[in-house]
């Protein structure tokens, strides 16, 4: 029997695509009306039904979890809940047919070319201004014209690299342009995750609908780049200038700094010395030939542009005006985003290039002149009113859904401050299908697609980031506003060839020369990544040995046991000082409960848990994929878990993550090069393990707690009680507990192990002056070892075992000083951060 | 006639802790103008700049970029200038256009000329063009006014209506502010008056240079006593632009010295720097103008 035709598929009493209904009246990029889809979906329509309901569920689930496991996110500022919002990402493709799209792609590329003459004019010779061709007020009033930005080299008049430029379509079919974005466009990096996950969750879809691949604009964007440094430099250094992990498409800065090979920095990793732009790492300075940017026109240089700006770097002007670094996209490019350019750029392309405008941008009348301004304010029931220059922005403003008295007050806004305004057409968006609850809803798009562009060379991203609104109602597109997105596949007429920049995990491919730049800033992220990962753990095995004895049988040595580490608890501020009498099973179970599960408690689990997972996401560039993923799940919420009997599920969820965190530490030993990162990450682990181990040896051998009951739990927690059965054939003693977690070199838990390892590592670290030189931080390290060698840990343990502590507690208490005095030391050499201030 | 000025222009800085690389711009090279003549400039800073780059800014203003590094805790910049002034020939106030003339003239777009006063219309970072400008302006702008009768009443009114007090407002005081208080120093009033000449429509900039001083009588010259000075610049098609000074209540004559324009004080600020350091820093200002006597002026 033959497979079923693709009409057959679709008109099967189970299709999905059946039922689907389109909106009258709007333009469905899928559906010309119910069941008839136009015939480039045809192939796909026919997939996705072989596939079925079910399965696609399944391969939904699927790219959830890789979303998940790839730490794909966008922030959402002012929601504390939004921070690392998961990205969203639909099922279904939205698709271009290759005549379609070679119109666009044409269109596209002229908008370029005509936005790079512009800016050139704008911010050179200002002939538009002269000769009437533009209002100078367009450029004058316009808070984005920069000013010192005037005059500076660029390179054949190239302002903007990467273009990006918002698409919709009218119910005629026609594409419109909303609106550019021509200084930092977001989303080329969301794009790209995008089609990794629907290429690996519908492979088969994807190959048998001969759809273009994105790796070579990638390449192509990347070689540009690299053709931008001064000079030309034939090994350029590239940096990614991010404004850092607070900003919405932080996940996408470091994403594209790792795909394109360039090495992500923020501004304070950057300095300018002589007239030129430098990273700061551990070795020294290295010079910077091309900055690819996310940090806005006005915050990027303190000096000459805003000076409260944190973002930028002091200096990069002068830098940018001597010739000697590269800024894409060009500083002040910012000015013609504008929104008020769209109602000038047809008669702009015919003065510049002698052409019609390919692309039409929607209708644009500005109020700065008399007769479009009385035109908005008699046809304002249709209009929706904005801010020309983006300034003041706020909503805009829907002219028909205004009631008289705010109507006469817009009016009268805009007869004040007329060039302040513009009024545009509202626009009728398209549809595509949604996948939602298992069934397909049509929803407005906005398609965002991308031009690069050289000196020599104009590409356009074959695709885009296609952005759907949150129902079928809403037309404000916008990720801030909750809406999803789609992948887009631009249909190729022949077979397309593969290339990709990524490996086999999915990850992309790694340039040689940035892994060996470790700017200080990431180097002190790894240090307390280090400290935290550590503490995380020492936390967790303190609570498990707890809970172990709460859930347990009582009998043996439990109790004594149970009420010897609550002391120790005590002793280490974890628990309040009420628990040195009161032993309420109820009350320390509650305790206990809120030192794993609760976020804002001093200590918890949790608390550690989610600076683990802030410091990981920063120096996310660091690690390997695999590593990454451990890291990513580190997650310790009550909520997660069903609630029956607490203490039991609390006992699996510590057991669960204790695990996670041996996978990361031994992904760290076997997986990450031995660098001068890998050394900052582990001497972290191995400060803070001694600091501990000091700390809960003070906490455990004391008055208030008894001696004997407390050795057995102390080796649970520091996983030697396998070694000390071997070892020592008695009973647990505490000269031996002693002998084993302090003075044992060969005990990876112990004191004088973690010393040896910072010995280590502190003479691996670059110190300034002489390679004979000694630094302080290994004088300290020295004479620690020394302290513990010399100490006399037998009759420290005999006199504490008479019931006299003292000794061995100061002994102990000065590794703790010394210890966070060694911390201080390193930060202050090598972590220091100078602040910017302006005067 | 014309008259021969030294000019010493020293800016201090102090930081409590020590500073490891600091980054400045400086515009203290006076303009060169049909009326004025920059004879020498130099500008010296200590510790020695690294780094002394100079060009012309949007403005035409010179500016300069200095870096200096190596830990330092004190940066003074000494700006040495001989100028020549003449004093300007003012157009007689009646035979200057109307005031609605000069507004409807600039908002048409057609030559060279008034593309440049196009640019002192707007708002600008330190000059908002608020409601409450237009009506303290208003008094001044009589129907069909000859222009300069205009804006010599306003300047007459700012004069009398705002008291000089150093210590009412500072750089960061809004404009807004000012006019409510009826106090400010030359750079309140000079903003102030500014933002009254663009809300009705009349293009007016922002200058910066140096009054020369008379010392108290049968005193002799204090040497660095003075200060920076910073008066108003409005368009006047067919005549250019005209300078007047509302802190004094005149035209200005050969003894103002011209250093640099723009639309408000950012454009235009002396000395503006970055410092990696933490830490406080104190800053002290001292100028001093002297006429050259007719032997040393050579």
């Amino acid at each position: 029997m033959n497979a079923p035709s693709d009409t057959e598929m679709i008109n099967r009493p189970t299709s999905m695509f059946a039922g689907y209904p389109s909106v009258p009246g709007i333009y469905d990029e899928m559906a010309m009306s119910p069941g008839h889809f136009r015939p480039h979906w045809s192939k796909f329509v026919a997939a996705m039904e072989r596939l079925g309901r079910e399965e696609l569920a399944v391969r939904w689930h699927h790219a959830r979890r890789i979303i998940r496991e790839h730490g794909v996110t966008y922030n959402v500022y002012g929601d504390p809940q939004g921070m690392d919002r998961p990205w969203e990402l639909d099922m279904l493709p939205v698709l271009i047919p290759p005549e379609e799209w070679a119109q666009l792609e044409a269109g596209l590329m002229q908008r370029t070319r005509l936005f790079n003459l512009i800016l050139a004019d704008l911010y050179g010779p200002q002939r538009l201004l002269r000769e009437g061709h533009l209002p100078p007020a367009l450029v004058f009033a316009n808070p984005n014209f920069l000013r010192p930005c005037h005059g500076l080299p660029v390179k054949n008049q190239v302002h903007v690299h990467l273009h990006g430029v918002d698409l919709a379509r009218s119910p005629d079919g026609q594409w419109w342009v909303l609106s550019d974005r021509t200084q930092t466009p977001s989303g080329a990096g969301y794009a790209l995750e995008n089609r990794i996950v629907l290429s690996r969750i519908l492979p088969d879809e994807f190959r048998a609908c001969q759809v273009k691949r994105l790796a070579p604009f990638f390449r192509q964007q990347s070689d540009m780049l690299r053709g931008l440094a001064p000079h030309n430099r034939a090994n350029p250094s590239v940096v990614l200038l991010t404004p850092g992990p607070y900003n919405e498409t932080y996940f996408e800065h470091d994403f594209l700094a790792r795909y394109l090979g360039f090495t992500l920095v923020e501004g304070g990793d950057l300095t300018v010395r002589d007239r030129k732009v430098f990273i700061k790492t551990l070795e020294g300075l290295r010079p910077v030939d091309v900055i690819l940017r996310r940090v806005d026109d006005s915050f990027c240089d303190p000096l000459e542009l805003r000076g409260d700006s944190f973002l930028g770097v002091a200096g990069l002007l002068e830098a940018v005006r001597a010739g000697n670094v590269t800024i894409a996209n060009g500083l002040g490019s910012g000015l013609i985003e504008t929104p008020v350019f769209l109602a000038f750029l047809p008669m702009l392309c015919r003065h510049l290039l002698g052409e019609e405008l390919q692309l039409p941008s929607v209708a644009t009348w500005w109020c700065g002149q008399q007769k479009e301004q009385e035109y908005v304010i008699e046809h304002l029931d249709e209009m929706v009113v904005k801010s020309a220059f983006g300034v003041r922005p706020g909503a805009p403003v829907f002219g028909g859904k205004l009631g008289d008295e705010e109507r006469e007050a817009l009016v009268e806004k805009i007869r004040a401050r007329p060039h302040d305004f513009i009024g545009q057409e509202q626009v009728a968006l398209s549809t595509a299908p949604v996948w939602h609850s298992e069934r397909l809803e049509p929803r407005p798009l906005v398609l965002r697609a991308y031009v690069a562009a050289s000196p020599d060379a104009l590409a356009v991203m074959p695709g885009g980031l296609t952005r759907v609104s949150t129902s079928a109602e809403e037309l404000n597109v916008t990720m801030q506003s909750g809406g999803g997105s789609k992948d887009t596949w631009v249909l190729s007429d022949d077979p397309v060839s593969t290339v990709t920049l990524l490996t086999a995990s999915g990850q992309p491919v790694r340039a040689g020369r940035s892994s060996g730049e470790l700017p200080s800033r990431v180097a002190d992220n790894l240090f307390w990544l280090g400290r935290y990962t550590e503490r995380l753990e020492a936390t967790l095995r303190l609570l498990r040995c707890l809970v172990v004895r709460m859930v347990g049988e009582p009998g043996g040595d439990g109790p004594a046991e149970l009420s010897a580490l609550t002391q120790v608890l005590v002793g280490l501020d974890l628990l309040p000082k009420r628990f040195h009498e009161n032993m309420s099973p109820k009350d320390l179970e509650h305790e206990v409960l809120l030192l794993l599960y609760k976020q804002d408690r001093a200590g918890s689990a949790r608390q550690i848990a989610g600076r683990v997972r802030a410091l990981a996401s920063v120096v996310r560039d660091r690690f390997s994929a695999d590593t990454w993923s451990i890291l990513n799940k580190l997650n310790i919420d009550a909520r997660s878990r069903p609630r029956r009997i607490p203490l039991v599920d609390a006992l699996s969820l510590l057991n669960v993550v204790i695990v996670d965190l041996s996978a990361f530490s031994g992904m760290e030993m076997e997986n990450m090069t031995r660098g001068l990162g890998w050394r900052f990450l582990d001497f972290g682990r191995r400060l803070e393990r001694a600091n501990h181990l000091a700390r809960l040896f003070r906490a455990g051998i004391c008055p208030e707690v008894k001696t004997a009951s407390v050795l057995q739990p102390v080796l649970e927690i520091f996983d030697s009680v396998m070694t000390y059965r071997r070892r020592y054939l008695s009973g647990v003693q505490l000269p031996s507990v002693l002998e084993l977690l302090l003075l044992d070199e060969g005990n990876p838990r112990s004191l004088a192990f973690q010393l040896e390892a910072l010995r280590d590592h502190s003479e691996h670290l670059p110190i300034e002056g002489t390679l004979t030189d000694k630094s302080e931080e290994e004088s300290r390290i020295e004479s620690l070892g020394l302290l513990l060698r010399e100490a006399d840990i037998e009759s420290l343990a005999q006199s504490a075992e008479t019931g006299f502590h003292e000794p061995l507690n100061s002994l102990l208490g000065d590794f703790v000083v010394q210890l966070g005095v060694l911390s201080n030391q390193l930060t202050h050499h090598y972590f220091t951060h100078t602040v910017a201030s302006v005067s | 006639m014309s008259t021969t000025y030294e000019i010493t222009h020293t800016t201090t800085y102090e930081y409590s802790d020590p500073v490891s690389l600091s980054h400045h711009t400086l515009r203290l090279h006076p303009r060169e103008l049909p009326r004025q003549r920059c004879l020498e400039s130099e500008l010296q800073i200590l510790p020695r700049a690294g780094v002394m780059e100079s060009h012309f800014d949007y403005f035409g203003n010179r500016m300069t970029f200095a870096t200096v590094e190596g830990a330092h805790r004190k940066l003074v910049a000494t700006a040495r200038s001989r100028v020549t002034v003449k004093a300007p020939a003012w157009p007689v106030r009646s035979d200057t256009p109307k005031w609605e003339a000069v507004r409807d003239f600039t908002l048409g777009y057609k030559a060279d000329e008034i593309l440049e006063a196009r640019e002192f219309v707007y708002s600008s970072p330190l000059i908002p063009k608020e409601p409450e400008f237009a009506e303290y302006a208003a008094p001044s702008f009589t129907p069909r006014r000859a222009v300069l009768d205009v804006v010599l009443d306003l300047t007459d009114r700012i004069h009398g209506d705002f008291k000089f007090d150093s210590k009412a407002t500072n750089v960061a005081t809004p404009l807004e502010e000012v006019l409510k208080l009826r106090r400010g120093v030359c750079q309140d009033f000079a903003q102030l008056e500014i933002a009254c000449l663009r809300t009705m429509g009349i293009p007016a900039r922002y200058v910066s240079g140096y009054l020369e001083t008379d010392p108290p009588p049968g005193k002799p010259r204090l040497v660095g006593a003075d200060a920076s000075h910073a008066w108003v610049s409005f368009f006047c098609p067919g005549v250019g632009w005209i300078d007047v000074d509302p802190t004094n209540n005149l035209l200005p004559s050969a003894r103002h010295i011209t250093v640099a324009w723009g639309r408000d004080y950012s454009d235009v600020s002396p000395v503006r720097g970055v410092i990696l350091g933490s830490g406080e820093h104190s800053m002290k200002v001292a100028v001093d103008v002297s006429p050259v006597t007719e032997s040393e002026a050579r």
